[in-house]
């Protein structure tokens, strides 16, 4: 007899999605994973529509990697309408981009991750235990979203990135106190290396066929925007064939579609760039990088959250480096005029998750044609072959550690459910 | 009503960006407020989230998009005392909205081509239209200080107010130059709900109103006349409106008029 095993309802992840394990005495028969986040349809709503406001709705596809999604669309359209933004106003792009980073990954790890390795339901509930850790998490989310308040206008979902440039900028007085705040934060994210260290990743995920993708970062340090993708066979494309090489289909239990490189799942995510782009690393993050090497492992999906913390070294050790730099060509214009011209462009970037990409159609100033794949898109194949490794593992244990065995191979990818949601064209 | 005084809450979502609980969650004192609050129901943050748990206060975000949703409102609002809408998709659809002059088998078709799923999607709606709602915060997302008010407010057993003034106010009180006026950019300021100190204008960017339209006020004939002179069509000033306003009865009969009324 087979037994449905269900998770109805994974906690811990953005957005709503489902296990679903049938497994009997012989083995398991099926492991879906559902999502059942509603879809939004945001490249229908938004063909049609003038520019500027199509830009400002994008964002809202995921409030965790909202400034992703608003810089990966400008830069998009931007390349659609022909504009190139000044060097400066792209570093401030690129800086409110690692405020994402450092907001999404430091709730990722210390709220959606840290609960399942010391014995909680809740982060919260670990406060009187583990105070430290709670305020170590309030200070690294805090800083990042500062940055995406301070320059973008707020934390989740920044009004005053657009095209062109910003509509103001901060001062340089507040440029300051963030790079401040950033260098009290360094120890704090430090921190967090040490403490992931020493979490378990599992043994019963490890999968010698991973194939990881990221952004071959553009000015030649480890980073977020790029023009061509690198695949870890070897193989690299530019940016603008990503319809060619990721593929994606519609599965009947999810609304979001799956996606495939050569027919094979693959992954994205922080430690997708670590395993494409370590040699770029600087700074703190590289000696950590050259100290930790063994648990940045390509076959395990774990090595996620521990790529995490790094990068939380790296991205605040790298923001503080930026702040250098803008401050260096002060006093900075905020915004160059565009001439909305008829255009395609495509843009894909390093969203805290993995790559999210974006073609923009212009024509007559209005969106004709919007295509979007977001990072959980990429990653839910492989996460299903995963959480199916593990339930395969563990099929005849407890049904309860089971359920969180696997929702913990889940959250590892750091799924952001209601973005994989509304995905793309055929 | 009372609340006691360690109070139930719940916070479920509907289809949505998960923006009001991040935010929700960001809020520094919320770890403070845990001597009087117990959380029930929270998947985002918690493994321990009953979906049947009957709470004090239930905080909705998220727009109802799929059959599965009218049927857990419901269960919500059976389960709660106080319902609160949470956000521009809980309160006004969200953007998602923003095309329901289209019907769902277009949008389906736009995104998901010929694919089929099991589970059953609608054209996105506000809450308010299965349940009834006791309160809401307007945004998108909501301010912290409008959860800190909202809930504080529920707890010492009071009832918080409404919002019933325009961006415009705030805006002038920050003394930024108008956006609207001196810019000539379409700003929404003056039909959308205060409350967020004027975040976008004051960084020179024109308001899209996503705090929605003032209630029972709601001044699009005047603003879209404004726009109008400046040269709007009437169809760029429905669709701008329409971003967060998609279900509001009064808005395409307000431009429509505004049109009617010739040069």
């Amino acid at each position: 007899m087979y037994i449905p095993i269900t998770v109805d309802h994974i906690a811990r992840v953005e957005g709503k999605g489902g296990i679903e394990i049938v497994a009997s005495d012989e083995g398991v028969k099926e492991v879906k994973l559902n999502i059942i986040e509603g879809p939004r349809f945001f490249e229908a709503i938004t063909l049609g529509k003038k520019l500027d406001e199509a830009l400002a709705i994008y964002p809202r596809i995921c409030s965790f990697c909202s400034a992703a999604h608003k810089l990966t669309a400008i830069e998009a359209a931007e390349k659609a309408v022909g504009f190139t933004p000044r060097e400066e106003i792209q570093t401030i792009r690129d800086l409110v981009y690692i405020g994402d980073m450092i907001e999404s990954h430091a709730l990722h790890l210390y709220l959606l991750v840290l609960p399942d390795y010391l014995g909680y339901s809740n982060p919260l509930a670990m406060v009187d235990k583990y105070k430290k850790e709670i305020e170590y998490a309030m200070k690294l989310k805090n800083i990042g979203a500062k940055i995406m308040d301070v320059i973008g206008s707020r934390a989740i979902h920044q009004e005053n990135a657009v095209l062109g440039g910003f509509g103001k900028l901060p001062t340089k007085a507040q440029f300051e106190e963030l790079k401040k705040e950033l260098k009290e934060a360094l120890p704090v994210a430090e921190y967090t290396v040490e403490l992931f260290s020493k979490f378990e990743q599992y043994a019963e995920v490890e999968d010698r066929e991973m194939v990881h993708m990221a952004v071959k970062p553009r000015n030649g340090v480890y980073g977020i925007f790029g023009d061509y993708i690198k695949v870890s066979d070897g193989f690299e494309f530019p940016v603008e064939d990503y319809k060619k090489w990721i593929v994606e289909r519609v599965v009947e239990h999810s609304f979001a579609k799956h996606s495939f490189y050569r027919e094979k799942p693959f992954m994205v995510g922080a430690i997708s760039r670590v395993v494409n782009n370590a040699d770029l690393l600087y700074g703190k993050a590289r000696e950590l990088y050259g100290k930790y090497k063994e648990l940045l492992r390509y076959d395990n999906c774990f090595a996620n959250n521990f790529a995490q913390a790094l990068e939380l070294v790296y991205f605040v050790e790298r923001a503080i480096d930026e702040i250098d730099e803008i401050l260096a060509k002060w006093p900075i214009k905020p915004r160059d005029e565009v001439e909305i011209k008829d255009g395609r462009g495509v843009s894909i970037t390093e969203a805290p998750r993995g790559l999210v990409a974006y073609t923009i159609e212009v024509k007559d100033g209005r969106v004709a044609y919007a295509d979007i794949i977001t990072p959980t898109a990429m990653n839910l194949a492989i996460m299903e072959r995963h959480v199916r490794m593990m339930a395969e593992k563990h099929y005849q244990d407890d049904p309860e550690r089971l359920k969180y065995l696997t929702e913990m191979t889940v959250r590892a990818y750091d799924p952001c459910i209601s973005c994989s949601v509304h995905i793309v064209r055929l | 009503m009372t609340v006691r005084r360690k109070a139930k809450i719940g916070f479920y979502a509907l289809t949505s960006c998960y923006g009001c609980q991040l935010q929700f969650a960001m809020i520094d004192e919320l770890v403070q407020a845990l001597e009087n609050i117990g959380i029930e129901c929270w998947f985002m943050l918690d493994r321990n989230s009953d979906e049947n748990a009957e709470v004090d206060i239930a905080f909705i975000e998220g727009s109802i998009s799929t059959e599965e949703e009218v049927e857990l409102v419901k269960k919500i609002r059976e389960k709660a005392k106080i319902v609160v809408a949470v956000g521009s998709c809980a309160v006004h659809g969200g953007v998602q909205s923003w095309s329901n002059d289209k019907d769902l088998e277009e949008l389906w078709k736009t995104v998901y081509g010929d694919g089929k799923v099991k589970f059953k999607p609608r054209m996105a709606e506000p809450v308010e239209n299965y349940i009834k709602v006791d309160y809401k915060l307007y945004g998108c997302p909501p301010e912290k200080k409008d959860f800190l008010y909202a809930l504080g407010t529920f707890l010492v057993g009071s009832w918080p107010e409404d919002i019933d003034y325009p961006v415009c106010v705030e805006c002038r009180l920050k003394g930024n130059p108008c956006v609207l006026i001196e810019k000539g950019e379409p700003c929404l300021g003056p039909l959308t709900v205060a409350g967020c100190d004027a975040r976008c204008p004051s960084y020179g960017i024109a308001c899209i109103g996503c705090r929605g339209a003032v209630k029972e006020v709601a001044w699009f004939d005047s603003l879209a006349r404004e726009f109008k002179k400046k040269g709007l069509k009437k169809e760029e000033i429905l669709q701008r409106m329409r971003i967060f306003n998609a279900h509001n009865p009064k808005l395409e009969e307000m431009i429509n008029k505004v049109f009617e009324e010739g040069e």
